[in-house]
């Protein structure tokens, strides 16, 4: 494994806010990861501790084998050869391109060859004399992404690289990016709140909240088997099936278990395995979908189906597979 | 822009060094030069041409501290032992009299001074010696006051002044030695009777200096002020057309002069009780009261030569001889505190 | 408890490292006048302090606190209105003054205390006016403590008027559009936005205006008023009395450090730094015919009254004594003022750059805190500070005499007190705030992500700071530099009792000719700090623009 971490624990404040508890995971080389979650999750503190820039309060962390951050060690940011992408780029606005480029590098011909490569990989090779601020943002990003590489690191971490742009642009900026990663085979930690964005481009997502890690799994994994309704909902509207509603469509719950389905996953059609009559209340066409508010047993909820609802009344239903069961 | 910084540090660097070597050479003994460090309140070109004289005269450099005599004091006595001061100049008798009283000076042995200055003008134990004289004179203004209404420093004291006196603030040290000299001559009673009367006359609050209450003199703001004569002569020969005639308007009035004489002050010199260069300092002060030298103070400053032999300034002659306060002058520093105490309980500012 | 005790120390013990002790001696290096100087409250005042509470206590406290208050009403009034004007609006002349605004900083305010007294004295310009205009008219009489609130306002707004130019000048258009947009006009938005924003640049502006006039001796005492400050001097010299002396210091002193820490504690939870992402910087609004002329004569009023005037006073008498000038003595007074005002701010940058950083990087809060203590020197008047580095100086000074004659039997003189090396580390402990403050500023504006990039490309912190902060920071250490210098330049009471033999500076000059009752020799030296203060400040008005 290429960093392993251990029962990491973090607060700030004198332990008033807990940033991190018990986190463990590892990653190995060349994979790509992200780490997601929402705005206080801790996501850009487990970066950081990472990084070396905070010390954890308790737990470990060994990077290619060697310990490198304990409750009593600590090796410097600067010695860790992790390299780090800044979420405002944090180019130094006082050295050109090329000297933000060659900023970590030793002085020597060698250095300035780097440099060149690492322009011409980021697309931007007559750009090595200007300063930041003449930089566009996406070209600014891809300064640095470039600084950050010409240290060769095995282990890159990116926080929040594409949360400053609009749409249209990151999809094509994550592209870009992802590719210029593959083609250096360095072990990418994207840290981001966006689902899509780590769907695209991780081979595993980490999922923190609040402070604890929930799962760690590939995206389909992800998908398929969320740990948490937490995880689930992260990629769509769940519904949250209760006993009695469950034997409306003629299924059994047992006990201490919770029952969810994605809203999507409810339908109409004749082949699902648990179907109940309900009355539609309103249908409203959403483009992709159709937004149908149906009461089941006196409960109102949204459903979201592929085709018009019948008037009045229909069969509503669903399959068993797409059934998600949490607990024991 | 780093270039600049670099030449400002270079720049301030060797100043710097540059300093520091001259001071040690100065302050060591080790070096063959000889020299005397003069610690002085006076701040005048005049002495700044005596020292140079010195200087010629003698080969001896003269080094100089310039502050007020209060921190002069102080840093002497803080300095003990180990004080590079050979001489200390003041500008009034309580800082001498305060200096001896602390143990900074020591007793000097030298014929020629104690046959040039008057005795009155010496301290009791010859630790130190006044080298010019100011006198504190009431200066009236001409159209509303005739000298014949004046008299004594205590009559100021009377209701018919209302209003009418000028004076500065009793931070100043020529009313703390005026007052001074009358506690010693009348007893502490009636000289603090005194003070509140002339609080009761006051024209306006205490501000500004000597030369201004002779301006508001002029002006009209009151009929009397108490200043010292050096600063009227210097007024009478000013390049401000307004100082000039402001002196003008006022005549001087030497108060009196039926009883103890008018109050003196001296500016004086004694040499340090840890004086590294003891022969230097009497030297230095011998030269200060030789006649050349005091000739030089008349002419120039304004202020009353000690040196018999010497005539003061044409427009001090002009003013006529008057009688001085013989009181010892040593009193005015013993009762420098309460004069200021007194003063703060009357209410003077 | 000793549970507490341990966990407590076995943080300290992980976390005290050398830059702790770095920040600790430095603070330490700084605070030992102050320290010696608090010291003196356990002692006690001398016993002239009944005296001296009874008869003149009240009516000192009364003055300062009134000159305390009109100060801080009408250095605010003057600094406030011209920043907002020179900032948000444009109008003729608007250039010049932003930088002209600043100038009265290179007069000391005792020389414009004198030359006011020139210009409403009997025969001068004011009262020769009013003679003219009828014969009967009064003399205005500024010499009273009215006078001296409204002569120490017009040389000290500009404390103000720099601290809220440069929040203003960052302050992001968005804010006044968001004010605009719920229905509050440009005046309103003024009051219930702006002001409330920039009330931790305005009250620090004003503490530096307080500080000045709880210092100033000079110009009190030309004017007749009794202060604070003069009870100092007065328990010091008119009773002998150094205790009384140094226990109203330190009295000064708790009162000052208390004012801070109350306004400090109030603001604690407010933040006042909005996250000026992108966010347009302020546009001006251009006023063109008689209201743009109405706002000239408004923001040029501080400059008549602070500069022009007192300038031109100066240059008047400079003229009528110019033939007597010797220039050999003056160009070397000069060179000397320049050379020791040049070392104390090289000096005082680099001590607050190191106590900053050292402060910065070591990792106990406490102590972090700790060098703040290190600002302190700045409330204390100059004379005390005088003494609290003379005396414990001169206990070293005596003990390398004897060590040095035990030891190598030489003589050897006062090395410290007896050289410049004492009145320089004494213009360290005064002035240390005064380019600690900019350069704190200036390294909240650098971005720690910008240090933390450094380091995470493998650079420790030494490379960081050399490479990173110090290129960034330059602005913001030329501009120290140069304020620190103008005190120096300025400074007199500390000088007077510290300075070694054969050392003469502008300051003093001045100052001993206007005592000696020579005003007019001393428009000389006056002018040349003006000169002397005048091109760093327009330099330093560069940089606050650029920046």
């Amino acid at each position: 494994m290429l960093l392993t971490i251990n029962g990491l624990d973090k607060s700030f404040d004198r332990g008033k806010v807990r940033a991190l508890c018990g986190v463990s995971l590892q990653l190995a080389a060349g994979k790509t990861y992200s780490i997601l979650g929402e705005s206080g999750s801790g996501k850009t503190t487990l970066a950081r501790l990472i990084a070396g820039l905070e010390r954890p309060d308790r737990g470990q962390i060994h990077y290619q084998g060697n310990l490198i951050s304990s409750e009593s060690q600590h090796v410097p940011a600067e010695k860790r050869a992790i390299g780090y992408m800044f979420q405002h780029y944090a180019l130094f606005p006082h050295l050109t391109i090329a000297q933000n480029i060659a900023y970590g590098l030793k002085k020597s011909p060698r250095g300035r060859t780097v440099v060149e490569e690492m322009l011409a990989l980021v697309n931007l090779p007559d750009y090595g004399g200007r300063y930041p601020h003449e930089l566009s943002g996406g070209q600014q990003q891809r300064v640095a992404l470039a600084r950050a590489l010409a240290m060769k690191p095995r282990l890159l971490l990116l926080d929040e690289p594409f949360s400053n742009l609009d749409t249209s642009l990151r999809v094509d900026l994550r592209t870009e990016i992802f590719a210029i990663l593959q083609t250096t085979g360095v072990c990418a930690v994207f840290i981001t709140h966006n689902a899509e964005d780590a769907m695209a481009i991780s081979d595993e997502v980490i999922v923190l909240k609040a402070g604890t890690l929930l799962q760690q799994a590939s995206p389909q994994a992800l998908y398929a088997r969320p740990a948490r309704p937490y995880v689930a909902r992260i990629f769509d509207a769940l519904l949250e099936l209760s006993a009695p509603l469950l034997a409306e469509f003629g299924y059994s719950a047992q006990a201490g278990r919770q029952y969810f389905l994605r809203s999507h996953h409810l339908s109409f059609a004749s082949e699902n395995d648990y179907r109940t009559a309900v009355t539609v209340h309103k249908s409203a066409f959403m483009g992709k979908y159709y937004e149908i508010e149906v009461a089941v047993a006196g409960q109102v909820f949204r459903v979201q189906s592929p085709a018009p609802a019948p008037e009045g009344t229909g069969e509503l239903g669903w399959k068993e597979s797409d059934l998600l069961v949490f607990g024991e | 822009m780093k270039k600049i910084i670099y030449i400002l540090f270079l720049a301030v660097a060797m100043t710097a060094c540059q300093g520091e070597t001259s001071e040690g050479g100065e302050t060591t003994e080790k070096t063959d030069e000889q020299v005397v460090n003069v610690y002085t309140h006076r701040h005048y070109d005049v002495d700044q041409q005596l020292f140079a004289q010195f200087e010629e005269e003698t080969g001896i450099k003269v080094n100089v501290v310039n502050a007020n005599a209060d921190e002069l004091i102080q840093k002497m006595e803080a300095e003990g032992e180990a004080s590079p001061a050979d001489v200390l100049i003041t500008v009034d008798a309580g800082r001498l009299a305060r200096a001896k009283d602390k143990e900074l000076l020591q007793p000097v042995q030298s014929e020629f001074l104690e046959k040039t200055i008057p005795a009155h003008l010496i301290d009791t134990d010859k630790q130190w010696f006044a080298l010019t004289k100011r006198a504190r004179v009431i200066v009236y203004v001409k159209e509303t006051v005739k000298p014949e209404e004046l008299s004594t420093y205590e009559a100021l004291a009377d209701p018919i002044w209302k209003g009418r006196i000028l004076i500065r603030s009793s931070s100043n040290i020529y009313n703390q030695s005026l007052l001074a000299s009358l506690i010693a001559n009348l007893g502490e009673d009636a000289a603090r009777g005194w003070a509140e009367g002339v609080v009761e006359n006051f024209a306006r609050t205490p501000k500004g200096n000597d030369r201004d209450q002779v301006k508001a003199a002029a002006a009209g703001d009151g009929d009397l002020a108490i200043v010292n004569t050096y600063y009227l002569g210097r007024m009478l020969n000013s390049e401000d057309a307004v100082e000039a005639n402001a002196g003008k308007a006022v005549g001087i009035f030497f108060p009196n002069q039926e009883d103890r004489g008018a109050h003196i002050n001296i500016s004086g010199a004694g040499v340090a009780r840890h004086a590294p260069n003891q022969e230097n300092a009497v030297k230095f002060i011998e030269f200060l009261a030789s006649k050349e030298a005091q000739e030089v103070f008349a002419e120039a400053n304004y202020e009353y030569p000690v040196n018999p032999e010497v005539e003061p300034a044409e427009l001090l002659q002009s003013w006529g001889d008057f009688k001085e306060d013989q009181l010892p002058l040593s009193q005015l520093g013993e009762f420098n505190k309460l004069a200021n105490l007194t003063f703060d309980v009357v209410g003077w500012p | 408890m000793a549970a507490r005790f341990q966990t407590y120390w076995q943080k300290f013990r992980r976390n005290f490292d050398r830059w702790s002790v770095v920040a600790l001696l430095l603070t330490l290096f700084i605070i030992v006048p102050t320290v010696f100087l608090l010291l003196q409250l356990i002692d006690g005042p001398g016993e002239s302090w009944g005296h001296f509470v009874e008869n003149l206590l009240p009516k000192y406290l009364q003055n300062s606190l009134y000159l305390a208050v009109v100060c801080s009403v009408l250095t605010l009034l003057l600094g406030v209105s011209s920043a907002w004007f020179s900032t948000r609006y444009d109008f003729p002349l608007r250039r010049s003054l932003e930088w002209l605004l600043i100038l009265p900083l290179a007069i000391p305010s005792y020389i414009t205390a004198y030359a006011y007294a020139g210009v409403f004295d009997y025969g001068g310009p004011v009262e020769s006016l009013l003679q003219g205009l009828s014969p009967e008219a009064a003399k205005v009489d500024i010499m009273n403590i009215h006078g001296l609130a409204m002569v120490l306002s017009v040389s000290l707004y500009p404390y103000v008027y720099v601290a809220c130019r440069a929040f203003f000048l960052h302050q992001s258009q968005s804010l006044i559009e968001a004010s605009q947009v719920l229905g509050q006009n440009q005046v309103r938005s003024f009051f219930r936005l702006i002001l409330p924003l920039a009330r931790p640049a305005i009250v620090g502006g004003v503490i530096l205006v307080l500080m000045e006039v709880l210092n100033d001796y000079g110009a009190a005492k030309y004017f007749g008023v009794n202060t604070f400050t003069t009870g100092i001097f007065k328990s010091w010299f008119g009773y002998e009395e150094f205790n009384t002396a140094t226990y109203l210091a330190a009295l000064l002193l708790v009162i000052i450090f208390s004012l801070i820490l109350i306004e400090q504690r109030q603001r604690r939870r407010k933040r006042f730094v909005v996250d000026g992402k992108g966010g347009k910087r302020l546009a001006r609004i251009r006023l063109r015919g008689t209201r743009g002329f109405l706002v000239t004569a408004v923001v040029g009023l501080p400059v008549v009254l602070g500069f022009l005037i007192p300038v031109a006073q100066l240059l008047y008498w400079a003229v009528q004594v110019y033939s007597q000038v010797a220039w050999g003595e003056y160009f070397s007074v000069a060179g000397q003022s320049l050379a020791i005002a040049g070392m104390a701010a090289a000096l005082c940058v680099i001590l607050a750059t190191a106590l900053l950083l050292a402060g910065h990087w070591n990792r106990l809060r406490w102590i972090g805190w700790l060098t703040k203590l290190g600002v302190l020197g700045y409330a204390i008047p100059g004379a005390v500070i005088a003494i609290g580095v003379y005396i414990p100086g001169l206990v070293i000074d005596k003990w390398l005499i004897r060590t040095a004659e035990a030891t190598f039997s030489t003589k050897i003189g006062l090395v410290l007190t007896g050289t410049v090396i004492a009145l320089i580390y004494a213009y360290i402990v005064r002035f240390l705030a005064v380019a600690f403050n900019p350069i704190s500023a200036g390294k909240q504006k650098v971005q720690n992500s910008l240090l933390e990039a450094s380091q995470s490309l493998g650079k420790g912190p030494w490379a960081t700071f050399f490479r990173i902060e110090l290129p960034l920071l330059q602005p913001a250490l030329l501009g120290a530099f140069i304020l620190v210098f103008i005190d120096v330049m300025k400074e007199l009471p500390l000088t007077l009792i510290l300075k070694p033999y054969n050392v003469q500076t502008l300051a003093i000059e001045a100052y001993q000719y206007a005592s000696d009752e020579r005003i007019m020799e001393a428009a000389f030296p006056s002018l040349t700090i003006v000169a002397v203060g005048v091109l760093p400040v327009i330099f330093l008005n560069r940089l606050i623009r650029q920046d």
